[in-house]
């Protein structure tokens, strides 16, 4: 029966991949919202005529264009999906949120490989939730880099951290980096020493099961250290807004989204550079980064025939076209392959500095919502600590949240399940069990062979567990286990 | 309210007089002080919104060029959409409002009938919840409705008005100063209790209508928490707070901060105008009323 | 503790009687805190009594009551119809039908999914030929919710008005006995506006105030009992349940984080909350004592352009606050026209850290406070001050008073008597001051030590800026949220039942009439 499904499934696949019919039963006229960035709202209003123009489908849109940024597109999107924009756009850092919140839909399977061929790994990796796509990439820009004011900082600093801050006090002005209210900046030193925070999902793309997390460890430590001699500098800003050149900054880390905005302020006098290095106990680490992206998602449907449609327009605008209109229009940087290799993109002075930037990034992958809560806190923490057990406290601390986060409730460490060799399982999946009365039994009952071992453990630890050598199966059966907890007596019940 | 008669008359002694005029010289120079010190933030603001060279927020107060830019340029975004709405949402609020809270406060000073002091604690008691948690879930009632995103106005107006009888405390500690022998001898002529109330109470009022006028007028222009999750992101449905504070995001404040300001120089006049002419019925009311909670 | 008689207490001297009176107050407080809850016991004991005589006055009526009575039981106004009182009657019919339709059409399967919040989440689905997946929604627990709790407070409506048919058709019964005549659909209409006029006018507030009030807050307080949140919202990603204590214990678990560092939820409750209380206290004072003396200030005698004082001062009210409020958090931070003044004029070496250090951050906010409060409090004392008899300081002057003694002895009992309330209000209004912190602050700094998973806890935060952050930060703990909401409302209550037992004014409302 299996078998049969999954051939017919091909079947249909293919059949689907030839034929036109599925295209033109797109047809009609669709009112839809769209959510973008304020700068983009025009260019989006035009794309989007021109797409009806031309696709071949038949789609006609009567799309309402709203302004919302990518910052609360996620937030408003949690609280009512229902009014949510039907196509919006967003930071790679809400991803995992909204997928959490079944507010964005998936994309099928030949929209999936268009999109994973046409853009760059990175960035496919930042739109995908155990094995599936989720989101259409939109730009891969989505990192920061130093702007400074050349009448402040000589160019033969910009590669020391000591001495731009020297610099900056010297002449009574500002060095913005944001270290006091996002993670996404503060993150930058840790990468600089090689710390990482690697989150993995589970198979559905729907909670994290696990962290690789070494912010706490030596190198973190040094990275702490570096960035405490930035924020205890009185003429520190925590602040990435290019507008702080024009109320008494030097320096601002921000990114290729501010390039118009710095140059109308400084003008002749702006300077581009990648992040610089810091100095601890002689040794120099150059600043790392984050190397995001902006996503665009379609909101789940009800209607297959409208999802279809719409995931047509998504395509087509986080396509080559509309990806180089909008750099050409807006600088702003290129996802797809095509467009990045064009001469204008390369050439471009803020793709440069972020490309200078780039072999001390890292990609932005699958992160925890809450992190980006957690780790914030660590500027504010670092800034407060007066000597190196305070900074390692900052990073214990921080260490602490994360943990938590994976903590079990109650209930769960209070539960018990068997652990051991059955269905073929080698000792890593606690079988769920049900308590009567202080009496736990398996759910299900299991076809057990001769010989096979387990043992009955609480909350997944070894703390407690039962019998104390394992048990044995005697007899090939289909059993459930029963363990009495008065006791700790295990018992197998013949089915 | 004449303005002199806070002290009473006094004999004049030439002593008196000299430390008198040195105390008050003490007090105009207070007053400047605080004059200043209030007025520092809105000068400002004026300032900026006719700024021209950067349009961002900036270190220095005095424009290096002056000029209409930033009023011209707000015509051309939805602002006076967003102003419309807030106006009219203003407007009927402070109408509806004001029936329901002279009709709440006028039963509850005037008539004495069973349930009147348990409803009084009841609503003190309900007072007491934070209102910030309720929102999400008027915001599903009114979505179910279909009064948000592009109908937030009359969405927002009936939330505004809906439990605006428990903000009865100010005018009915009016209408408890009023004294009650006029109420019993017009029923004693054989009015009914509407008659009294229109003939006689309402007459005597002005202060305490005006006030709760006033006040409700000016509630929905700041509101912001609210319009927001009610307007949900449709620009038509916003109003000017919920408008004007996206200009304050990261990615739009490096071009819309002067016109923010502009923005909110055209929002202050109409509340400040209208503010300043009521002022006295303000005072009035807000003494005859707020004092007794 | 020992208690003085009038006499004693009329000795001693005036230190010993105020702190006689404070300790008194404090020593009072177990014993009032055991009154709640002997009331409590009573109010209990008294509504078991009273549903008892109810039941047995039902009973009766049915028994004693003739025929007409006796259908009205089952089919609502019938009694009111077959005396002639055809437009109470059909009121009455007409309620009863609207209820039964609805109790069929939705009333009866919002009920009936109310003690699970919903079977089936959403699915899913993946259409092969337009290689696209779409989703299936089904149970909506956020509705059901919702629904459910609307439809209880229906029922309980319903409930009384078939308790009022059957009460009225034993009335009727009585007044016709006694050879009177029952009153008409006339009568009845033009009581509305005389002896009933109060019906009549409360009629719309209390809807408007039951819909949009209690209902919202009696779901507010079902919600700290389910697990809803970003991920659980019911319909577009799970179902959420009933989860009972749960979120309760989280809160208040003072260990909830094994590893040291990490408070747990209860003692950043504790922080906020304490915060939230010194807030309140200071922004209610110095509000009121400044203003108080800006208003004599200007109303002094000898002080020209007082229009023109109260004018300027009047502004900030009539400003929006988002206005006002947020350039001047801008004025403050570190590279803000303030501090580039005083380094310009050459009084400080480095920036003034207004909102970067947790002190500096809380005194600002209350000084800024102190900017937005005086007007309010000049325009209220000043009409207040106007109306102290002018005589009690003629003659406190005769007696040789100076300024000084006569605010003390006059000006401020006058002020504290009859401004008791209102400091009260106030006093838990500040508590709730959303605005003010959140457009100056959004509470920053942040407090490193407290959780971050309910969204980053800052030292300037309140505990219903807290709250709010709770619903926004990563995981939209919606249910957190109640719960501290719950928690919020216990303190003011807590507050307010002290404060009330203690002030004199607000007891006696008549007194100023």
């Amino acid at each position: 029966m299996k078998k049969f499904l999954v051939l017919l499934l091909a079947a249909m696949m293919v059949f689907s991949m030839f034929t036109t019919a599925s295209a033109s039963s797109l047809a009609g006229t669709y009112d839809i919202t769209v959510w973008v960035a304020n700068e983009i709202v025009d260019l989006t209003k035009a794309q989007i005529e021109e797409f009806n123009n031309t696709n071949e489908m038949g789609i006609k849109f009567n799309a309402t264009i709203e302004a919302v940024s990518e910052a609360d597109a996620a937030t408003q999107m949690i609280t009512d999906v229902a009014a949510g924009g039907d196509i919006f756009c967003f930071a790679q850092d809400q991803f995992a949120r909204l997928v959490q919140a079944g507010a964005l839909a998936k994309l099928g399977a030949r929209a999936g490989e268009t999109v994973g061929a046409a853009n760059s790994a990175g960035v496919v990796a930042a739109a995908t939730a155990g094995d599936t796509l989720y989101a259409y990439p939109l730009t891969a820009d989505n990192g920061y880099f130093m702007y400074y004011d050349k009448t402040v900082i000589p160019e033969e600093h910009i590669d020391s951290l000591e001495a731009i801050i020297a610099d900056c006090e010297a002449a009574q002005k500002y060095f913005a980096f944001e270290m006091q209210t996002s993670a996404w900046y503060l993150a930058s030193f840790f990468f600089a020493t090689g710390c990482v925070s690697e989150w993995t999902m589970d198979e559905a793309g729907k909670e994290f099961v696990s962290v690789r997390d070494t912010f706490n460890s030596p190198e973190g430590l040094i990275a702490v250290k570096g960035m405490k001699k930035l924020v205890d500098s009185p003429f520190h800003l925590s602040s990435s807004q290019a507008s702080e050149f024009s109320s008494g900054a030097a320096v601002v880390v921000t990114g290729t989204w501010s390039y118009t905005a710095v140059q109308e302020i400084l003008g002749e006098n702006m300077g581009v550079a990648d992040l610089p290095s810091f100095e601890v106990d002689g040794q120099s680490y150059h600043i790392g980064s984050f190397n995001g992206c902006k996503l665009m998602g379609v909101k789940p449907q009800v209607d297959a025939v409208k999802a279809a449609a719409l995931h047509q327009l998504a395509q087509y605008l986080t396509g080559e076209k509309c990806q180089l209109e909008r750099f050409e229009k807006h600088a702003w940087g290129p996802s797809n392959l095509n467009a990045q290799a064009s001469d204008a993109v390369q050439a471009n002075p803020g793709l440069v500095a972020l490309n200078a930037q780039a072999p001390y990034s890292l990609p932005q992958g699958q992160i925890h919502g809450s992190w980006w809560d957690i780790a914030k806190v660590i500027g504010d923490d670092v800034k407060a600590a007066k000597d190196e057990a305070g900074l390692q406290a900052a990073l214990d601390n921080y260490y602490n949240k994360i943990a938590a986060l994976f903590t079990m409730t109650a209930e769960e460490k209070n539960a018990w399940g068997v652990i051991g060799s059955i269905n073929g399982d080698v000792w890593t999946i606690d079988l769920p069990m049900t308590n009567t009365d202080g009496v736990w039994v398996t759910d299900e009952a299991y076809a057990m062979e001769a010989g096979v071992e387990f043992k009955v453990r609480q909350g997944k630890a070894w703390d407690n567990a039962f019998p104390a050598d394992n048990f044995k199966v005697e007899a090939a059966g289909t059993y459930k286990v029963q363990f009495t907890e008065a006791t700790g007596a295990v018992e197998l019940i013949a089915q | 309210m004449s303005e002199n008669n806070v002290t009473a008359p006094v004999k004049r002694h030439m002593g008196l007089k000299t430390s008198r005029a040195l105390s008050n010289t003490a007090i105009y120079a207070l007053l400047i002080c605080i004059s200043v010190i209030w007025l520092i933030p809105f000068v400002c603001i004026l300032l900026q919104s006719f700024r021209v060279e950067l349009k961002g927020p900036v270190g220095y107060v005095l424009p290096k060029q002056w000029g209409f830019d930033n009023y011209i340029a707000l015509f051309k975004t939805d602002f006076p959409r967003w102003y419309v709405n807030t106006f009219v949402s203003a407007l009927i609020t402070a109408v509806l409002q004001t029936i329901i809270v002279l009709c709440m406060s006028y039963t509850l000073s005037r008539f004495r009938f069973k349930m009147r002091k348990p409803l009084m604690r009841f609503m003190l008691i309900l007072g007491m919840f934070p209102g910030m948690l309720t929102m999400i879930i008027l915001y599903r009632v009114l979505s179910d409705l279909g009064l948000t995103q592009e109908n937030a106005v009359p969405g927002l107006i009936l939330v505004y008005i809906a439990s605006s009888g428990m903000g009865y405390y100010v005018s009915k500690g009016f209408f408890d100063t009023i004294p009650k022998s006029l109420d019993e001898a017009a029923r004693v002529d054989g009015a009914t209790r509407f008659q009294v109330l229109k003939k006689i109470i309402l007459p005597l009022s002005k202060p305490i209508v005006i006030y709760t006028i006033l006040t409700a007028f000016m509630g929905p222009w700041g509101d912001y928490v609210f319009a927001q999750y009610i307007s949900f992101g449709t620009s038509s449905g916003m109003n000017v707070a919920v408008g004007m504070y996206r200009w304050l995001n990261h990615d739009q404040i490096s071009s819309s901060y002067t016109m923010f300001c502009a923005g909110g120089v055209l929002v202050a006049i109409p509340v400040t105008a209208l503010f300043l002419c009521l002022q006295k019925y303000y005072v009035e009311g807000v003494t005859g009323g707020a004092v007794k909670g | 503790m020992k208690k003085y008689t009038d006499l004693e207490f009329l000795k001693l001297s005036k230190g010993k009687k105020f702190l006689y009176k404070i300790t008194r107050f404090f020593c009072s407080i177990p014993q009032k805190i055991l009154g709640i809850f002997v009331a409590l016991w009573n109010l209990i004991k008294k509504i078991a009594f009273a549903v008892k005589d109810e039941a047995a006055d039902i009973f009766s009526t049915f028994v004693h009551g003739d025929w007409k009575t006796k259908v009205s039981f089952l089919v609502m106004g019938f009694g009111n119809l077959a005396r002639g009182q055809i437009l109470r009657g059909l009121l009455f019919l007409l309620f009863e039908g609207v209820f039964i339709a609805y109790m069929v059409l939705a009333g009866g399967y919002w009920m009936s999914m109310l003690p699970s919040l919903g079977k089936v989440g959403p699915e899913e689905k993946y259409d092969f030929i337009l290689d696209t997946y779409y989703t299936v929604y089904n149970d909506n627990s956020f509705k059901i919710l919702l629904y459910g709790v609307l439809t209880i407070f229906f029922i309980i409506a319903f409930i009384y008005t078939w308790r009022v048919n059957i009460r009225q058709n034993k009335m009727a019964e009585k007044i016709l006995a006694s050879g009177k005549k029952l009153k008409s659909g006339k009568d009845d209409m033009r009581s509305l506006v005389d002896d009933q006029f109060h019906k009549t006018l409360m009629s719309l507030p209390l809807t408007g105030i039951l819909i949009f009030t209690v209902m919202p807050i009696v779901f507010m307080i079902l919600v700290a009992f389910t697990n809803y949140d970003g991920a659980h919202d019911g319909y577009y990603s799970n179902l959420f349940g009933w989860v009972g204590m749960d979120n309760f214990n989280t809160m208040l678990n003072w260990n909830v984080n094994s590893g040291g560092s990490v408070q747990s939820y209860a003692a950043t409750f504790g922080e906020v909350l304490a915060w939230t209380l010194m807030w309140a206290f200071f922004a209610t004072f110095t509000n009121y004592f400044l203003g108080m003396f800006v208003a004599m200030a200007i109303n002094k005698k000898g002080i020209n352009l007082k229009k023109l004082w109260r004018t300027v001062l009047v502004m900030t009210i009539a400003i929006p606050q988002f206005i006002s409020l947020l350039y001047v958090s801008k004025m403050f931070a570190k590279n803000g026209i303030i501090n580039g003044f005083l380094m310009n004029m050459g009084w400080i070496e480095q920036a003034l850290p207004f909102w970067e250090d947790p002190t500096w951050a809380r005194i600002t906010v209350i000084i800024t406070n102190i900017w937005i409060g005086i007007p309010y409090l000049m325009l209220i004392t000043t009409g207040i001050l106007m109306n102290i008899p002018s005589d009690l300081y003629e003659s406190a002057r005769i007696d040789g008073a100076n300024p000084w003694q006569q605010y003390t002895k006059i000006t401020l009992p006058y002020m504290l008597f009859v401004t008791g309330p209102y400091l009260l209000t106030s006093f838990t209004g500040n508590m709730n001051n959303f605005n003010v912190i959140y457009l100056l602050t959004g509470g920053a700094p942040t407090n490193p030590a407290a959780s971050s998973a309910a969204g980053t806890v800052g030292y300037t935060d309140l505990l219903i800026t807290w709250l709010f952050k709770i619903t926004q930060g990563a995981e939209s703990q919606y249910y957190l949220a109640s719960v501290v909401g719950i928690l919020v409302f216990v303190v003011v209550a807590l507050i307010s039942l002290v404060v009330y037992n203690v002030l004199p004014s607000i007891k006696n409302e008549e007194d100023f009439q």
